[in-house]
């Protein structure tokens, strides 16, 4: 069980912007959709779910389970602007694969954002017992790419020509991972 | 840069140049760059080696060495600083620094010694950003100091 004892927590930018993380509750629906209604169409393309639909957002709210699905999200004020969330297994042969997604509203990309809320991940996943988190991004998220990267997660596959956008285009989907520290990994 | 290595009257950093400039920014603005900063030693130990001598094309073989060491002892600071504190994610960043370090030979003349001690040093910079994640303030910047030294180059920035 992650210690969610931490939230609510301020995080500062690199533009003097404070804002606070703490995991989505349900009463969230309201400013989580509005939030996903303001990502970029280019954006939206490879999400999984139809998030302009305000139902969807619902439905993640009336099934929060914390210890399945952990969405961290970034507000300034009443406002989401980021959304992080650490998906688990509770059996089976990837249970110890934590899965990490990040959307960062338009206007709080390149201060930094996308990058704390991948640290936050990594803090969680450290927290949680599991071996490795993993991330799939479209190769051309670029700027995605290199925050996971930073973050000490690396190129474990690419497959290509392997997921489809919302118009039926084909695009390269890069796996990638970051291995959890065990104490016997640890020199220190 | 030259001059000799000196710690910084203010913050403590291990700073390089010369010593009776310590205190003032270039341009008269008194005040050492890293004073009141959350880890301003770590900030300040980072960055005199990030833009250290033996980063220069024409580094001599002693600057690679000396900035090997100064590399261990940055080290060696961060994990006091993380001695006893719960965050493994800042722990697994140090210990992948020290393994890079420890991997590099200063003592002999391959390309290799630099790129690991340049891991070395970006892993340890994670490991300070990680602290300073833990604190709710930003990642540290170096080229926000960089007037602070004899930066010549301008690494690639991107923030996402």
């Amino acid at each position: 069980m992650i210690d969610l004892e931490r939230y609510p927590r301020e995080i500062t930018l690199h533009n003097g912007v404070t804002l606070v993380f703490r995991p989505m509750d349900r009463d969230d629906v309201g400013r989580l959709w509005d939030f996903f209604r303001q990502i970029p169409p280019e954006d939206k393309m490879f999400f999984r779910q139809d998030v302009s639909r305000r139902e969807v957002v619902q439905h993640w709210a009336d099934t929060l389970d914390y210890g399945l699905v952990l969405p961290i999200l970034a507000l300034e004020g009443n406002r989401v602007v980021g959304d992080a969330t650490l998906h688990r297994q509770r059996a089976g042969w990837t249970q110890r694969v934590g899965v990490v997604r990040v959307q960062i509203a338009l206007d709080y990309r390149h201060i930094g954002l996308g990058t704390a809320m991948v640290r936050e991940l990594r803090h969680l996943g450290e927290k949680s017992a599991l071996h490795y988190l993993m991330a799939e991004v479209i190769e051309e998220q670029a700027t995605a790419v290199r925050a996971f990267e930073k973050m000490g997660f690396v190129r474990g596959a690419m497959y290509r020509n392997f997921v489809n956008d919302q118009r039926g285009g084909l695009h390269n989907l890069l796996v990638l991972l970051y291995r959890m520290s065990s104490p016997d990994d640890l020199d220190i | 840069m030259a001059g000799t290595d000196y710690h910084c009257p203010h913050c403590g950093a291990e700073l390089r140049g010369d010593s009776r400039k310590g205190g003032s920014r270039p341009g008269g603005t008194p005040g050492c760059p890293y004073d009141r900063l959350a880890y301003a030693v770590l900030r300040a130990g980072h960055d005199a080696i990030y833009f250290g001598a033996w980063r220069h094309m024409d580094a001599p073989a002693l600057e690679t060495r000396r900035g090997y060491h100064r590399i261990g002892r940055h080290l060696a600071a961060i994990g006091r600083e993380l001695d006893g504190r719960d965050l493994p994610a800042a722990a697994r960043d140090l210990n992948e620094a020290i393994k890079a370090h420890r991997t590099a030979d200063p003592r002999e003349e391959s390309p290799d010694v630099l790129r690991l001690m340049d891991n070395a040093l970006s892993y340890a910079h994670r490991a300070i950003d990680d602290l300073l994640h833990e604190k709710g303030l930003p990642a540290h910047q170096p080229m926000d100091f960089a007037e602070w030294y004899d930066a010549v180059e301008v690494p690639f920035r991107d923030e996402w």
